[in-house]
């Protein structure tokens, strides 16, 4: 982390160890995050349809990046098949569904247990290998899950896909983008709240520090191949929790939707956002989930003026994320949420900023 | 008074006219394929649509309402199909032109309960029953159309040409053999044709998989080598054909290819260089003599000009598919208006119909309540490439009989 002044107000300093592992910061932060729920809630029934549908997918990829940045951004370790994973889920939710009858609502937290146990039997490797080599062994699950769900018809429908409807809670049924939208904002409130939670318990600690230094966290008596593991299981179960919600809010699920490209999207997410920072991390998605759109007006405008570049929006648009990330990497290592801690400190000292 | 009266009239006169001009547009949602994997045929049939609804609307639209129409390239991408088809709906959409059978397929539940006809450009048979009348459908489709012969039928008119192909060339024990990719497009007359190829007394061979995009199949050509077979169906299309031909051809497979309608076309033939591809076509060629080519040229030249100088047959398929719709929706219009429940009940109030304008260029099809087969007549072709010239030619027509068993499989 480059150095950023502590966002604490002069004067207030943490002097008793509870307050230094409060879930937020400062009050300040605290309440600006029950704001932004509130205002959310308040909000959302004068929002449009395209507005909202832009909000339930950006809360959906975050709880699945939210469960990235656990693995890589605090774990230090690295995932090529966290869309696979995303797509175990929504399979998941969907077979529970149909085969069993449960309800969709208990079928989504169900479909994220289950993606659970197959993250951590992919994260086996982990114990053993780390950096590139895990890389490409966790490329190796993005692939075998892909082929699995293009050929076990008992479990996903085969590459016909499977329908996974709409949840029902008493004979109210989420059929609306709007009591969707309720739905995911919870599971996002829960996701967030539990990874912040997680970061600041014993385990959290543990975690950072098999990124830190392997070497002396085992010395410390961290258990490695444990926490190494254990990091791929909760990867997992907000990848498969995301998933569920995903497959629900369209209703369908297909082979096609969970690619190696979306596993990349979700890395893409958690490097611009911030690695190992929670609220980065939706930054991270909402600007990789808009960029594209962004890139779409912008072209659509250019194709206006410079009627050459018509030919080529499509491409321009689809280059945008890459292009993004290059300049991230250069510009920006650490991420939105290190710019907006830089502005955050200017703000703070005023007149004296940078 | 009076003031007040011509001012409460001039502005119900106003709203009057506003509802109106509300009511004077339809919106179609419109899929197409340019640049993912079925993209080769993709740029052919989505401008027949987009070109043919221009024409519509350039010509008075569905008796003066205009059909609003967007074009959205999915890239082949099941889940953004559906995407869009959400949004569409939001929109109002009273019917879609859709694009592939993975998509298609999906939907089927969808466009059901919001009673939107889809008329799409997959003809998998799975979209034929409407009420699930055969034992083994899966998912009934009410609101499921196409314009042509389904796959399977149209596999099945090609093992029935191969297996008399076979008698006249007097090969004792000829065998059938199915590629394409593990997708639900190349599958979807797997089974169907299969089992119609054994029951003409073929032998059927394991299927072989061959990827949907393009890429050096020389290991698939082996085993279609080992496997003995003369018949060889083609569930791919476009660059997939070109590229197992190619392979095909360095291995040495010494057999009968066919393909789907979608498999054979003047540029599959010309980029493959094949000798004797046999593929099914629903219209004529481009350029035919037939009564309705005029309108096709008049649509060709009044369109966006994406399909190129001689467009294919898909193409002219593209624009059968707009035009049924069109005159589906013309019915709906004098039947208590353009909504998708009266355009469905618009497609069955005529048997053995033709398009208006389009006489010798769309086929005569019915579809009834109970049966969505619109085209059981499959005309065969053969394409060869001969001295840098593309030959193409009719060797067979069959009608297949509606055996009941056969609907929606």
């Amino acid at each position: 982390m480059g150095h950023v002044p502590n966002p604490r107000p002069a004067g207030d300093f943490r002097t008793s160890y509870i307050r230094d592992n409060a879930l937020f910061k400062t009050g300040f932060e605290g309440k600006t995050a029950l704001g932004i729920v509130l205002a959310l809630i308040i909000a959302a029934p004068f929002l449009s349809n395209y507005v909202l549908s832009q909000l339930i997918v950006i809360s959906i990829y975050s709880i699945a990046a939210l469960g990235l940045n656990i693995l890589v951004g605090v774990t230090g370790q690295i995932s090529l098949g966290h869309g696979a994973f995303f797509g175990f889920g929504a399979f998941a939710s969907a077979w529970i569904v149909s085969s069993f009858g449960i309800p969709a609502l208990l079928a989504i937290p169900l479909a994220g247990l289950l993606t659970t146990a197959v993250g951590m039997i992919f994260g086996v490797p982990a114990a053993r290998i780390k950096g590139l080599y895990l890389a490409i062994a966790t490329l190796a699950s993005q692939f075998i899950l892909e082929d699995f769900f293009a050929r076990a018809d008992w479990f996903s429908g085969g590459v016909y896909g499977a329908l996974a409807a709409r949840p029902t809670f008493f004979g109210f049924t989420f059929d609306t983008d709007l009591s969707y939208f309720y739905l995911v904002l919870f599971w996002t409130v829960v996701s967030i709240v539990a990874i912040t939670n997680l970061l600041r318990s014993r385990d959290g600690r543990a975690l950072v520090a098999v990124r830190d230094h392997y070497l002396s966290a085992e010395i410390m008596g961290v258990n490695l191949t444990k926490y190494r593991i254990l990091s791929f299981g909760i990867s997992s179960f907000f990848a498969g929790l995301a998933g569920a919600l995903f497959a629900h809010y369209l209703e369908f699920v297909s082979v096609e939707g969970f690619t190696i490209l979306l596993s990349i999207q979700f890395l893409a997410m958690i490097i611009i956002g911030g690695l190992g920072s929670v609220y980065g991390t939706i930054l991270g998605a909402i600007f990789v989930l808009l960029l594209p759109q962004v890139m779409e007006g912008a072209t659509t405008s250019a194709a206006d003026l410079f009627p050459a570049l018509a030919a080529g929006k499509a491409y321009i648009k689809e280059m945008s994320v890459g292009a993004a990330i290059i300049l991230f990497l250069i510009f920006e290592p650490e991420g939105l949420i290190h710019r907006w801690r830089v502005i955050r400190a200017s703000w703070k000292l005023f007149p004296f900023a940078r | 008074m009076s003031v007040r009266t011509t001012t409460l009239s001039l502005l119900a006169a106003t709203m009057l006219a506003g509802t109106a001009q509300a009511e004077d547009k339809v919106f179609v949602g419109h899929l197409v394929d340019y640049t993912g994997p079925t993209a080769f045929v993709g740029k052919s049939y989505g401008p027949g649509v987009a070109d043919a609804l221009k024409y519509v609307n350039a010509n008075g639209g569905i008796g003066g309402t205009v059909i609003e129409f967007e074009t959205v390239d999915y890239a082949y991408k099941v889940p953004d199909a559906i995407a869009n088809y959400k949004r569409w709906k939001d929109k109002g959409m009273v019917a879609m032109q859709g694009w592939g059978t993975g998509d298609t397929e999906a939907l089927i539940s969808f466009v059901a309960r919001d009673e939107v006809p889809v008329y799409s450009a997959s003809y998998s048979a799975h979209l034929t029953d409407p009420t699930g009348a055969n034992p083994s459908t899966k998912k009934p489709a009410p609101y499921n159309f196409f314009y042509g012969a389904s796959y399977s039928d149209s596999c099945r008119a090609l093992a029935k040409w191969a297996a008399e192909d076979a008698k006249t060339k007097g090969i004792k024990d000829p065998i059938f053999l199915h590629t394409g990719d593990n997708h639900p497009y190349p599958n979807a007359p797997k089974k169907a044709c299969g089992e119609y190829a054994a029951e003409l007394g073929m032998t059927v061979a394991n299927p072989v998989v061959v990827p949907l995009k393009p890429g050096d199949f020389k290991a698939q050509c082996l085993t279609i080598k080992e496997s003995g077979a003369q018949y060889v169906f083609m569930g791919n299309l476009g660059g997939s054909i070109v590229s197992l031909l190619k392979s095909c051809g360095t291995v040495g497979v010494k057999a009968n290819y066919m393909g789907n309608v979608w498999a054979g076309d003047y540029k599959t033939v010309e980029s493959s260089e094949a000798e004797k591809i046999i593929f099914p076509s629903s219209t004529p060629f481009y350029g035919q003599d037939v009564p309705g080519m005029k309108t096709v040229e008049a649509i060709l030249k009044g369109g966006s000009g994406e399909a190129g100088e001689k467009p294919t047959h898909h193409y002219i398929r593209g624009i059968c598919s707009a035009f049924y719709m069109k005159e589906a929706m013309d019915w709906a219009k004098a039947n208590g208006g353009i909504t998708g429940a009266n355009i469905k009940k618009g497609m069955y109030a005529k048997k053995d119909w033709v398009p208006a304008g389009l006489e010798g260029v769309c086929l005569p099809s019915s579809w009834s309540e109970k049966d969505h087969r619109g085209l059981m007549t499959v005309a065969i072709n053969q394409g060869s490439f001969d001295n840098g010239k593309v030959m193409i030619e009719r060797i067979a027509e069959s009608t297949l009989p509606r055996r009941e068993d056969w609907l929606g499989q």
